[in-house]
């Protein structure tokens, strides 16, 4: 059993308010299994009993709700909520009357966000239940989010409708794990939990690394023991997860923060035998969209999410063509945002399932200078697709050296992964080292001046 | 406030009636219609002078943050200062040009540009005050008269701007507090984390 678990924790009504016998048990049976991990936080869903239907109510709507808008049309929920973030957000207000189109709502930035999240806050939210979630900062920016249980919750709702377009309609309930979390950093939150909204089914945050169990083969007999209906993680976990000998696979895996390659989704595909998912998600908004291969990108899956794509000077970018994501609503009621520029570029096309975006890459991209002109570094991205890599960086140098770098349990692509980039840097080559790195990484970097577009 | 002006109602019921154009989006930082600078020196053209190109930078706007609202105004502004009454009185360049500035960034400081058209007590501060700042009061008004009035509409905006930044400030330190206690930092369940 964890040394982080009390019983007689204070604070424990406050992390699970409605909890009854059944979920009690699950977490007696998620903490004190012989196998469990070091489990070194504790959290909780913090709903209350009303919270609780709301949420069912939420989760209907969202299943049912359209997502989309028509071209060159801002969706019709738009207007009043910028009238409304005018009025009770501080940041808003000290820019004076509601303009009478977004457009004229000048963008935001992660910086803006940084630079005292207070003024994001409206007026109309009260604190006692606030909750945070700390972004990574790998952009030089650490963010901490004001968010809420019910806020947290609802992330359910959207990751539901993206299972059932794959056929899956979770299905785990009293008794059953219902999501288990996967991280493999050296330091990682962890802790267990129950979902209210499912009958007290479990949920575990859990860290694959080898520090936080007393045997790392107790992870696989821990997963297995858990059993549970579905896996969330990201590539570098998910690359590590793969590996364990896990006689039962989950109906489905959710795998977020980072571009996961095809590579390595069809080798999760073809290990476990279901679906997995590839969601583009921001702390900022929560899950943006889907990746769905007919598609050609991530689907959008929010009704009440507006996204433009800007240029360098905030000008939506003609249709078709790449821009910043910029994304206006989303669901979090602490951090209401008008026309934030998320740092990550893609082009939108609309589908008859909902508006795409395509060719996403993650923060502003890299452009490498190869064979004396530049390359973006989706080219690069391209390259490296047949690799089932979790975890890379490609580097250029000052002096227009590049160096890819792998992390360890991938240098066997080593040399596949070189040839793959000769076509595009040409005679100056790449040469490939191991990766030293724990947790996220940025994928792309470049000293060399000009490298941002 | 030493000379009389003109009826107040009329300009009040002017800025009530202030057309969409002026009401539009100023232009800063690369963003919005309306060039204001043009505008004023339109405004100075009417009054019978061109501005000194030098005095108009102070109406381009740099930041959306510190600068929309007050060109917001100072369009609002130009508007009144049209007015038949103004024109007549062929009001110097130079004084248009740093009277509008000085009741624009003042005004701005308060107040959402559009409330000086929507809000019957705003419309009567920035009347007032504009006229004040040329020497004029309202006609039909003694001195002690306007100047009374003007002050107190104006002290009680002011205060009303003091206690909300009190409180402004209150409530993002409350925020700032909500966010680092320990059980804001534990967070609550999440399907996924980013």
């Amino acid at each position: 059993m964890s040394a982080a678990w009390r019983d007689d924790d204070p604070l424990r009504r406050e992390r699970f308010p409605t909890l009854g016998p059944a979920g009690q048990r699950m977490l007696d049976f998620m903490l004190r299994h012989p196998c469990a991990p070091i489990y070194r936080n504790q959290s909780g869903n913090r709903l209350l009993a009303h919270e609780v239907e709301a949420q069912h109510a939420h989760e209907r709507e969202v299943a049912d709700a359209a997502v989309g808008w028509l071209t060159d049309a801002v969706p019709d929920w738009v207007p009043p909520l910028v009238e409304d973030v005018f009025a009770w957000v501080p940041h808003y207000r000290t820019l004076g009357s509601p303009p009478h189109a977004l457009e004229d709502v000048a963008p935001v930035s992660r910086a803006d966000l940084a630079a005292d999240i207070a003024q994001f806050v409206p007026d109309t939210v009260p604190l006692d239940r606030m909750i945070n979630f700390r972004t990574t900062g790998t952009t030089g920016h650490p963010l901490i989010l004001p968010s809420h249980p019910v806020v947290a919750a609802r992330y359910a709702a959207y990751h539901k409708r993206a299972l059932r377009r794959v056929g899956v309609e979770p299905r785990h309930g009293r008794g059953q794990v219902g999501v288990v979390l996967l991280g493999y950093q050296r330091h990682c939150f962890t802790y267990v939990s129950v979902s209210p909204t499912v009958d007290e089914s479990g949920l575990a945050k859990l860290n694959l690394h080898p520090n936080d169990w007393k045997h790392p083969d107790d992870r696989a007999r821990y997963l297995d023991a858990l059993a549970p209906e579905i896996v969330a993680g990201d590539p570098i976990s998910f690359a590590h997860y793969l590996e364990l000998p896990l006689p039962r696979a989950p109906r489905a895996l959710i795998s977020v923060s980072m571009t996961l390659l095809p590579g390595l989704r069809e080798k999760l595909e073809r290990r476990f035998g279901c679906p997995v998912l590839d969601i583009y998600s921001l702390n900022e908004v929560g899950p943006v969209g889907v990746f769905d291969a007919a598609l050609g990108g991530y689907l959008l899956l929010q009704s009440k999410l507006y996204v433009e794509l800007l240029d360098r000077d905030g000008r939506p970018v003609p249709a078709g063509e790449r821009g910043e994501i910029t994304v206006t609503g989303g669901f979090n009621f602490c951090l209401p945002l008008l026309r934030y520029r998320t740092g990550d570029i893609a082009a939108l096309q609309f589908s008859d399932q909902g508006p795409v975006l395509i060719g996403l890459s993650g923060r502003r991209p890299v452009r490498y200078l190869a064979c004396g002109a530049w390359i973006n570094n989706i080219d690069v991205t391209h390259a490296l697709l047949p690799f089932p890599i979790s975890h890379f960086n490609v580097h250029q140098d000052v002096d227009a050296s590049v160096v890819l770098r792998l992390a360890p349990d991938a240098m066997a692509y080593a040399d596949a992964a070189r040839a793959a980039l000769a076509p595009l840097f040409g005679k100056q080559g790449v040469t490939v080292e191991v990766l030293q790195a724990d947790g996220k990484t940025l994928q792309y970097t470049s000293d060399l001046e000009g490298a941002r577009s | 406030m030493n000379l009389s002006g003109p009826s107040l109602e009329a300009l009040i019921r002017r800025l009530a009636d202030t057309p969409p154009d002026f009401m539009d989006e100023p232009r800063v930082a690369g963003a919005g219609r309306v060039a204001v600078t043009a505008l004023v020196n339109d405004l100075a053209a009417m009054h019978g002078e061109r501005a000194v190109l030098d005095t108009l930078g102070v109406f381009e706007g740099g930041s959306a943050r510190g600068d929309r609202n007050r060109l917001a105004v100072a369009m609002i502004g130009t508007w009144l200062l049209a007015d038949p009454w103004f024109l007549a009185q062929r009001l110097d360049a130079a004084a248009l040009v740093q009277t509008l500035a000085e009741v624009a960034a003042e005004m701005a400081a308060t107040t959402p540009a559009h409330r000086f058209t929507s809000d019957a007590e705003r419309r009567e501060e920035l009347a007032r005050s504009m006229l004040a700042r040329f020497g004029y009061r309202p006609a039909g008004e003694t001195v002690a008269q306007a100047t009374d009035r003007l002050a107190a509409i104006s002290a009680s905006e002011r205060r009303r701007l003091l206690e909300a930044s009190r409180a402004a400030e209150q409530r993002a330190r409350e925020i700032r507090e909500a966010l680092a206690r320990k059980v804001a930092e534990e967070s609550a369940d999440k399907w996924t984390r980013e």
